[in-house]
């Protein structure tokens, strides 16, 4: 279980508060997909960084009761000056995997063919997000945080995620931030909207959709 | 990224975690081994690549610059008083000066360098201080027992307690990582600002340093103005871990440890406060 309380998070901007998440209550469960719709500087992507752990929020707490990835984004957990066989190898030595094994699985499965021993600053945006996202499956997690890193793969990294998170469904829960309606629809059951700080739950995707775009 | 254990991460936890608290120390200590050890790998193929002799390079830099520095005076043909042996006095001085400068001059971008890193959330910034300053620490001690083995090839001046020695630049480098802690916690306040002001701290604070001179070379007044700066002592340890008694050295081990552990424990508080404000990405 994934559990947001009263969580805000609030900036300094010119000497004045900026309160970007205001109050944000939440509970995600295994095999729960929901995607969170929001406008550019909603806030999606702080949300997402507080949920992983790595931001800490003003107020209010995250509580994680199960293994909760680091948030797949545009490359970021990747060092762009090691080679793609590095990154693995160190992600599987502090995640405690072993790193031979997780090394193959991703070199299978992002198809770098020799970029995967070259430097990642050398990677086109789409290959370090196979390597990212790669990477981030082989370890396992209960809960996948995505931050529309599906969107800057081709159409056929687009269809193998998909049926990647589609088998963890039903150990795993996935939490996808986008401002398009319908990324969404590929991955996930439920949506919520985050939108002047607040988040809003819709049970039916369709639905959200359609309040997100009237907004 | 708090200043608990990773080990203590509930998401890193087996499921049915239970155990009594003794074990679980245990499991967060081996946990906090495992991501050193990853992170100082990972440091390693950062700064210096894979190929050739990516390595050799954590070495070669502070022995190409300390050996030219010892290179210059033992030609320049100036004595030392009390007869000391010229080329292993600024060996054992340069090369751990070195790791003072390397340290803190390193620690303002530190967390810039490494920001991917700080997706993992059981990596704190306390974890890639310590990875980059052991390594340093480890190179310049390898270093320095290359040149000073290369000296007594060729000078038959040997070291005399090489332990004393280890001991004198392991101080160095726990009293540099505390202070880079501090240089840290201040890049709150911007790292090119913090950035700026270090490097000509380091470089004005040579003659304070202790790294070029022997205490007992002054007049008694100005040493106890002297032997209010830490290192100055650690030097002085070095000198003597070198040398043995042939001549005076000057410093205080409570003095030494007291003051490592001031600036570490203020360190990791000043981190501590700054850490919700740095900017690292």
């Amino acid at each position: 279980m994934l559990e947001l309380r009263n969580l805000w998070k609030s900036y300094d901007a010119h000497g004045r508060q900026k309160h970007v998440l205001r109050g944000l209550n939440a509970t995600f469960m295994r095999g729960d997909a929901v995607g969170i719709l929001g406008r550019n500087g909603a806030g999606k992507s702080t949300l997402i960084r507080m949920m992983a752990g790595i931001e800490p929020p003003t107020g209010g707490e995250v509580i994680r009761s199960m293994s909760v990835s680091w948030p797949l984004g545009f490359g970021g957990a990747v060092h762009g000056s090691i080679t793609g066989a590095d990154n693995c190898r160190f992600v599987a030595r502090i995640y405690g995997k072993p790193a031979g094994w997780v090394e193959s699985f991703v070199e299978e499965f992002a198809e770098l063919g020799e970029y995967f021993r070259l430097p990642v600053k050398t990677y086109s945006s789409g290959m370090s997000s196979r390597l990212a996202f790669g990477l981030s499956m082989a370890i396992d997690f209960d809960c996948y945080l995505v931050d529309e890193v599906i969107a800057v793969g081709d159409a056929r990294f687009t269809e193998r995620c998909r049926i990647m998170l589609e088998e963890r469904r039903r150990r795993s829960a996935l939490l996808m931030v986008s401002h398009q309606g319908e990324l969404l629809r590929a991955f996930c059951t439920t949506a919520a909207i985050l939108h002047e700080g607040r988040l809003t739950f819709h049970e039916d995707l369709d639905q959200a959709i359609a309040t997100y775009q009237a907004l | 990224m708090d200043g608990s254990l990773p080990g203590q991460d509930r998401a890193l936890r087996p499921p049915g975690w239970a155990q009594p608290v003794g074990s679980r120390l245990v499991a967060a200590l081996r946990v906090q081994l495992v991501v050193l050890g990853a992170v100082m790998m990972r440091e390693i193929h950062t700064r210096f690549g894979r190929h050739n002799m990516g390595y050799m390079w954590l070495f070669f830099e502070p022995i190409i610059l300390g050996g030219c520095i010892a290179m210059v005076h033992y030609i320049s043909g100036h004595g030392l008083p009390g007869g000391l042996e010229i080329l292993s006095f600024y060996v054992v001085g340069y090369t751990p000066y070195y790791l003072f400068r390397s340290i803190l001059n390193r620690a303002a971008t530190a967390l810039l360098a490494n920001a991917p890193i700080f997706y993992h959330r059981q990596v704190t910034f306390l974890d890639v201080m310590m990875a980059r300053n052991l390594l340093d620490c480890a190179a310049v001690m390898i270093a320095v027992l290359v040149m000073l083995a290369l000296i007594g090839a060729i000078r038959d001046v040997w070291p005399v307690d090489l332990v004393w020695i280890a001991f004198g630049i392991a101080m160095i480098g726990l009293f540099c990582h505390g202070l880079s802690l501090m240089i840290v916690a201040a890049t709150m306040f911007g790292v090119e600002t913090v950035d700026r002001v270090v490097h000509p701290l380091t470089y004005l604070t040579i003659p304070l340093t202790g790294a070029f001179y022997m205490v007992w070379w002054f007049p008694t007044e100005l040493q106890e103005w002297m032997l209010l700066v830490p290192s100055v002592h650690m030097f002085e340890i070095i000198r003597e871990g070198q040398f043995g008694p042939v001549v005076p050295y000057h410093y205080d081990i409570p003095y030494v440890l007291v003051s490592c552990a001031v600036t570490n424990v203020l360190g990791m508080l000043a981190l501590r406060v700054a850490k919700r404000r740095i900017e690292f990405t």
